[in-house]
């Protein structure tokens, strides 16, 4: 590819190995590129984008009530986030980690309400947070099942799904007389909450031990995509999936357990988000997009699992700094702006990462030369 | 026919003169002349990779040669573009076709049209399209959706934009490679009907009874290089064949341990390729312990889906194979590899490697299963690297760098790679295709050595080659595939290069 300008001309080459400098300064400069674009729509709106920038800061970290805020709001992005580096490691598309979020979140308050207190606080725990990991990968499989055998586009299915599980949850609480609704509420509809013993338990103020749950799982994750023969194929199938054909591998099989295990994901954290955070079933707080930000965390965190979760902190940040960010009279919207010009920098820096460009002297345009005898 | 034309030009319609054209150093076309006269069907004829498609690409402004001059109609030009190219009236129709699926065939033809304006006026488009189908035998909807054609149908859309665009001269690169028999056919009438309104017509190909068929002149090329040309009146067919594929060949005799049991057997096998049409067809190959076979012929004539169905890529739709008594026809790939089959793909950067990843995970592609690399579900990347070592050792791969995507070793070195990992699994059956393809020298020899050590050890090889060179200078036995068919089977000592490029042009002994 390249383009004439006068008589220089800009060549783009392929970098099929990005240097130590380049991986380290394309991000960087994604990032500071970012802020500078945001603080240019700030000026352009009236608003002060040192002040902003400094009360998102302010808002989203300093304090322990600023602090533990963030965190529990990043601790379900880390579980969509995983879930999405995990597809997408091997190139297959979940887009559908919202609706396994959901009725993650709908299978596990579903339990809990159904044992009560009957079982006791840890199993009851256990048995929610189970149960909403497997509603996530069963929810996947019907995405999962025609991708593996039919070679259906799970782009379209997954993101089609996630309607759909979004309808099922409204139903359940808006639109009917259901188990999850709470018969005693005659006015705006709410779910029934679970028993007190099935309250994930608490670290610091509201900071629940889901997040502990999720820094081990990023462990798990990191391990089982690194060291284990699960992961050595879903690297290759990712790869190339003609040389895993080749080499003997099921591709079939392992798109399924793939999705399958990247849904269970978005599931758990929709039981830990039931468990730690709501105790109910609350359509409006499960419907936030966790699941559609959880991508743009994995794509953030180049795919790394490590790398999900400061890039879940620092997005969870925005979102917590976003109405203190209202009172000062500064829109919150700022905050998904600059959410969105981060991803849009980022992805325009992986190009930089995986091309070069080169200027040269041309003598003339560039159809006009001379053949070399 | 010609009076629908006013005029028919005769004479010069291009002229190349000394093209020379190198990739990377290797010349693909060196110092070829070529010229071609207005109302002729002129055949390009040539093994794979002896310069046709990089000389008409040059003619068609896709590759700017580097030296040579190019005549169009009696001028100097210079084609910067397959635009300026097109300005000039040349067209060519390329192996895979550059139509946009979801456009209907009117779209694609109005698409890139210097004439298309915003508004385009569909009914005297509809209305052209039409004259030109029925004059040249080119019928098709333009309303069709491309994606809906059949691959004739498709090509068709590539003459008509090219016609519609004024073309006069046009390019065909291996047009029949993907028809049928009797598309082959309509295409043939459709090209003397273009011929006979006064254009110039060059028709790439590898087979001599479409060259004895459809054309009036023949310019041979083999290494790149121009090696004969002649009115087709003048030819012969074993003249031509020897053209094509006679070189010298340095065919060494070397001392083979006797050949043992059968430990392969293909049975009246018969597959499907990606379209669809019959891409093998009862085909019938033994393979004994310690034997080479070679399976010769021309590239797209079966070899790919041979080599698939052997190793269980594909599944065949009648027939039986069976490897060490055991039958395999419905066997997985996986089953087949711990039965002892190795396979060294043609395609070594998709199917061979997973080309992005490093290369002691694709050292590890089928041996990661068992221990020491791994234990239970568990793999050990420290088992992994050893092994890596052991075998860049063993086998001489060079340029490794740790965690680098494999893809950027050179050809040899991962031909290199790919045998160690397969022969280091000590295959029963091997399946090598086009094993030094592409390669330099040096490694071609160290590879076919290592076939060679393969052999003598006890493994049975089916070794697909397009280069007859390689056939005869390992093979017991030589098959030749034409048109997914067994021509013959040969021993090496009735094989010489002279038959065999007779029987991979489909020209069986009694036509000569």
């Amino acid at each position: 590819m390249s383009l004439s300008l006068g008589s220089r001309r800009l060549t783009v080459e392929s970098r099929p190995v990005p240097s130590r400098l380049v991986r380290f300064l394309a991000p960087t400069f994604s990032v500071a590129l970012a802020f500078v674009i945001g603080a240019l729509i700030l000026v352009a709106t009236g608003q002060d984008p040192l002040l902003a920038y400094t009360e998102m800061i302010r808002k989203g970290f300093v304090g322990r009530l600023a602090l533990t805020g963030t965190l529990i709001i990043a601790t379900p992005l880390i579980f969509t986030g995983l879930a999405a580096v995990v597809s997408f490691r091997m190139k297959v598309w979940n887009i559908g980690a919202e609706g396994q979020f959901i009725l993650g979140a709908v299978a596990s308050s579903g339990v809990g309400l159904w044992v009560g207190d009957q079982v006791g606080g840890p199993l009851g725990i256990v048995l929610m947070l189970v149960a909403g990991a497997l509603a996530g990968a069963l929810f996947a499989a019907l995405a999962a099942l025609p991708r593996a055998y039919l070679n259906t586009d799970e782009v379209i299915s997954t993101l089609m799904l996630n309607f759909v599980a979004l309808g099922i949850m409204n139903y359940l609480i808006f639109s009917s007389f259901s188990f999850w609704r709470d018969p005693g509420r005659a006015t705006f509809p709410v779910g029934k909450f679970v028993e007190d013993v099935l309250f994930l338990p608490r670290m610091v103020g509201r900071l629940h031990v889901g997040l502990i749950i999720a820094l081990a799982f990023t462990v798990v994750i990191w391990w089982a995509l690194r060291y284990t023969k699960w992961g050595f194929e879903l690297m290759v199938t990712g790869d190339s999936p003609r040389a895993a054909l080749y080499s003997g591998m099921r591709v079939d099989r392992k798109i399924l357990s793939v999705l399958m295990v990247s849904g269970a994901l978005a599931g758990l954290g929709g039981g830990i988000e039931v468990g730690g955070v709501l105790h109910n079933l609350d359509p409006r707080a499960l419907s936030l997009g966790v699941g559609f930000t959880g991508i743009v965390v994995a794509a953030l965190a180049r795919l790394s699992p490590f790398g999900v979760i400061p890039v879940a902190i620092l997005v969870a940040s925005f979102s917590n700094a976003a109405p203190g960010l209202q009172v000062l009279g500064i829109p919150s919207e700022i905050v998904i702006l600059l959410e969105g010009i981060l991803f849009l920098c980022i992805v325009a820096g992986e190009w930089f990462l995986r091309n070069a460009i080169r200027v040269e002297r041309t003598a003339g345009p560039a159809g006009a030369e001379a053949p070399a005898s | 026919m010609a009076e629908s034309v006013p005029e028919v030009p005769s004479g010069e319609a291009a002229r190349l003169a000394g093209i020379t054209k190198h990739f990377f150093g290797v010349a693909a076309n060196e110092d070829v002349d070529f010229d071609l006269r207005w109302g002729e069907i002129h055949a390009l004829l040539g093994e794979n990779g002896a310069g046709k498609s990089t000389l008409c690409s040059v003619l068609a402004g896709l590759y700017h040669p580097d030296s040579g001059e190019i005549h169009l109609d009696g001028d100097r030009v210079d084609l910067g573009s397959p635009h300026q190219a097109l300005d000039h009236g040349v067209g060519m129709v390329y192996q895979h076709f550059r139509l946009v699926d979801r456009f209907t065939v009117a779209e694609n033809l109005t698409l890139g049209h210097p004439e298309t304006g915003f508004f385009t006026s569909r009914r005297s488009l509809e209305r052209q399209v039409g004259e030109l189908g029925r004059r040249y035998g080119l019928e098709v909807s333009p309303q069709a959706a491309v994606w809906q054609l059949s691959v004739g149908e498709q090509q068709r859309v590539e003459i008509l934009k090219l016609l519609y665009r004024g073309v006069r001269i046009l390019i065909l690169d291996e047009p029949t490679a993907v028809l049928t028999p009797q598309e082959s056919q309509n295409l043939f009438g459709t090209l003397r009907a273009l011929a006979d309104d006064g254009r110039a017509i060059i028709f790439v190909t590898h087979k001599l009874d479409e060259v004895m068929a459809v054309a009036d002149r023949v310019t041979v090329l083999r290494d790149g290089r121009k090696v004969g040309a002649m009115p087709t009146s003048e030819a012969d067919p074993a003249t031509l064949a020897r053209l094509m594929v006679g070189r010298d060949l340095s065919v060494t005799e070397r001392p083979r341990t006797a050949p043992g049991e059968p430990v392969l057997s293909i049975k009246g096998v018969t597959a499907e390729g990606d379209r669809g049409l019959e891409a093998i067809r009862d085909v019938e190959i033994e393979v004994r312990a310690s034997q080479i076979v070679g399976v010769a012929g021309v590239a797209g004539n079966g070899q790919r889906e041979l080599a698939e169905v052997v190793t269980g890529l594909r599944r065949p739709k009648r027939g039986q194979i069976i490897m060490g008594g055991v039958d395999i026809t419905r066997s997985t790939t996986l089953e087949r590899i711990k039965l002892g089959l190795g396979f060294v793909p043609e395609d070594r950067m998709r199917t061979g490697m997973a080309g992005g990843l490093p290369l002691a995970a694709n050292l590890a592609l089928k041996a990661y299963r068992q221990p020491p690399l791994s234990k239970g579900p568990v793999l050990s990347k420290q088992a992994m690297e050893d092994r890596a070592r052991t075998l860049e050792k063993q086998f001489d791969i060079r340029g490794v760098r740790g965690a680098l995507p494999t893809s950027l070793l050179s050809g040899g070195n991962i031909q290199r790679a790919i045998l160690a990992r397969e022969l280091s699994a000590r295959p029963r059956v091997l399946v090598a295709a086009a094993p030094t393809r592409g390669l330099d020298v040096a490694a071609i020899q160290a590879i076919r050595q290592l076939l060679i050590e393969e052999a003598d050890a006890g493994t049975a090889i089916l070794m697909i080659s397009e280069d007859l060179e390689e056939i005869l200078d390992l093979s017991d036995e030589v098959i030749v595939l034409y048109e997914g068919q067994v021509m013959d089977r040969l021993p090496r000592d009735r094989a010489d290069p002279d038959l065999l490029g007779m029987l991979m042009a489909g020209r069986g002994v009694d036509a000569a």
